[in-house]
């Protein structure tokens, strides 16, 4: 598979502090890639720099063969991002705001469409403030998806969320990756990485420590003597979680 | 090029939308003007029941004229408030709008006649910019003379009244008045309004997620520019209804030339709030340079007083605010029937602004 997104050295400073130091890696077409990390460790501002959203201090990013510090607005163009903090337009439902997309990219993606696709459709009069946590995530992933990107980036998307609607996501993330997007997104849950993402890098103080696919590091891991004190467990709480509340989402 | 205009139209649309379902925003947007107006409109347009401070000179020694003067003094609708029999004195007390008007008996004023009745002429002397008080006054003075003159039972009126005024249109204070009145809510719409809008969506993080399609900051400036201008245009409207219909407005001029200008002064006057909003980070910032930017053109520009007042060297810089040629240039089409080719001076100024601002404001803008 060829890579559609080439990191190389990608340095990022803040006020003297090097909050991304030298970063190298590259995301395969096609795969999940996640970005691991403690807060701090400068996942969102790597994903920022690739959105082209905040500007490069050194090093270089490709993106389906686009510099993004050369060509941001081509690049734009092709990926979809859903930000950290999910910010709309207030007092605008979601169908407008989908429309409004629409006229940003000028693209023509039926608002019905991609409400159907996650989940919305009967809120497609509301506004982006009424929603719950999860309606909001899975809006922001709608309005992601309104120019058919090749890369969907998503920032921690299942923060903050019930394990029904962290649940719900994981499906949609999933359906979104059967379509042959790329997707990059980054986590705090090593469940959720260790379930979604093909291959994952770890990062801490701006530095990227390891990339490989989820089992690999496990048994890297195990290789170099870790052992864990073993415990027998058929289920653990959340399993309880679940089958006592359900799968289906609340909201 | 059409991509382009296809999101500035979007994007253009989604703010009309939001800003008409914020009711409350809306209703002071609209409100703040049309209030502004009633205000300084009543205080122009004068009252039924108002006193005019007047100056008497009394330069007969008839005693006619020592008795009509004193009957002007205890009269109610004139307080005479200046003792000066200056002439000149009372003329400057006038263009300090001490006074409404100078009433002077002249020489000669309530002697006899060859009928053996008192006559003359009382002189009326108003202030330009203040016609109305001039005419009522000359009107009450006629009302009390004709009075005398009934009594008399003289056919032919031995007292009279002459008004005295280069004024020759009968325009109202009010006429004169609104172009500033207007001037005014144009700035603050522009300045005030939208300058504090732009941080607050910076705050919200709204932009951030615009940022994340491929717009361009022009694009941003303009959706923003255009969404206002529906605004602006409809509460400039707003007040050219109510100016009508309460204060007599008379419109001189061709209203398409006023349309046009309106417009062009709008649009550059948005321009101030939209530089200012896009780089200020946060309200904080961008209320304290709307201050900056706002006071002076209030105080300047022709808005409360009319520049002609100014000194002479004032009046040369004043001439380059942004905001004075739109008062100026609103005030002789409305008044004076001047068209767009007659504005030369006032559409380059205007128009250098226009130019120079909106470069500004896409140059200095920031997205965070």
């Amino acid at each position: 598979m060829k890579n559609i997104i080439t990191v190389k050295n990608l340095t990022k400073k803040y006020s003297g502090k090097t909050t991304v130091d030298g970063v190298s890696f590259s995301v395969k077409e096609g795969e999940v890639f996640g970005i691991l990390g403690p807060n701090g460790a400068g996942k969102t501002t790597t994903l920022e720099m690739i959105e082209a959203l905040r500007p490069i201090d050194g090093g270089s990013v490709k993106l389906d063969g686009l510099d993004v510090a050369k060509d941001p607005n081509e690049v734009k163009k092709i990926i979809g991002i859903q930000l950290q903090s999910t910010a709309f337009f207030d007092k605008l439902s979601l169908r407008e705001q989908l429309e409004l997309f629409d006229g940003l990219y000028d693209e023509t993606t039926d608002p019905n469409t991609l409400l159907e696709y996650v989940q919305l459709t009967d809120k497609s009069k509301s506004y982006v403030e009424q929603l719950s946590g999860g309606q909001k995530q899975r809006f922001s992933i709608a309005a992601a998806l309104v120019n058919k990107p090749r890369v969907l980036f998503l920032d921690e998307p299942t923060t903050g969320l019930d394990p029904q609607a962290r649940r719900n996501l994981w499906d949609l993330i999933t359906n979104i990756k059967k379509q042959g997007i790329t997707v990059v997104l980054t986590t705090h849950y090593m469940d959720e990485a260790e379930l979604l993402c093909d291959r994952i890098a770890i990062m801490d103080n701006g530095k990227i420590i390891t990339i490989d696919t989820p089992k690999n590091l496990i048994k890297a891991l195990i290789k170099r003597g870790f052992t864990k004190p073993q415990v027998v467990e058929q289920a653990n709480l959340e399993d309880v979680f679940i089958d006592l509340t359900g799968k289906d989402l609340r909201e | 090029m059409e991509r382009y205009l296809t999101a500035t139209y979007a994007l253009t649309k989604a703010y009309l939308i939001r800003f008409f379902r914020d009711k409350t925003a809306m209703f002071f947007t609209f409100l703040f003007p049309l209030l502004f107006l009633f205000v300084f409109g009543s205080l122009n347009s004068g009252g039924g029941d108002v006193s005019f401070n007047i100056a008497m000179i009394n330069k007969s020694d008839s005693s006619f004229s020592e008795q009509f003067a004193t009957q002007l003094r205890e009269n109610d609708v004139f307080d005479v408030t200046s003792d000066t029999q200056d002439f000149e004195v009372a003329r400057e007390a006038m263009g300090r709008s001490e006074i409404d008007s100078i009433i002077i008996l002249p020489e000669g004023f309530g002697e006899l006649n060859d009928r053996q009745q008192p006559s003359g002429s009382v002189e009326v002397y108003y202030s330009e910019a203040a016609p109305q008080s001039g005419q009522t006054i000359a009107a009450v003075m006629e009302g009390a003379l004709e009075g005398i003159n009934r009594e008399l039972g003289q056919p032919e009126a031995p007292l009279t009244v002459a008004q005295k005024s280069t004024a020759t249109s009968n325009l109202s204070n009010f006429d004169y008045v609104f172009a500033g009145l207007l001037g005014f809510s144009i700035l603050s719409l522009g300045i005030f309004g939208l300058a504090n809008q732009m941080p607050a969506e910076k705050k919200t993080g709204s932009f951030r997620r615009l940022r994340a399609s491929p717009i361009r900051k022009s694009q941003l400036i303009f959706a923003n520019m255009i969404y206002y201008l529906f605004i602006g245009v409809l509460s400039v409207a707003l007040m050219f209804a109510v100016a009508t219909w309460m204060f007599d407005f008379d419109m001189r001029g061709d209203w398409f030339n006023l349309v046009v200008f309106i417009i062009l002064g709008i649009v550059t006057m948005f321009g101030f709030g939209l530089a200012i909003g896009g780089w200020a980070k946060n309200e904080n910032q961008s209320a304290a340079l709307t201050n900056i930017v706002a006071f002076p053109m209030m105080f300047l520009s022709g808005v409360f007083f009319p520049r002609f007042l100014m000194p002479e060297w004032l009046q040369g810089i004043t001439a380059y605010l942004p905001l004075s040629p739109i008062i100026d240039g609103l005030r002789m089409i409305m008044t004076e029937a001047k068209t767009l080719l007659d504005l030369g001076p006032e559409l380059l100024v205007i128009g250098g602004w226009l130019v120079l601002i909106y470069a500004i404001a896409i140059r200095i803008f920031r997205w965070e």
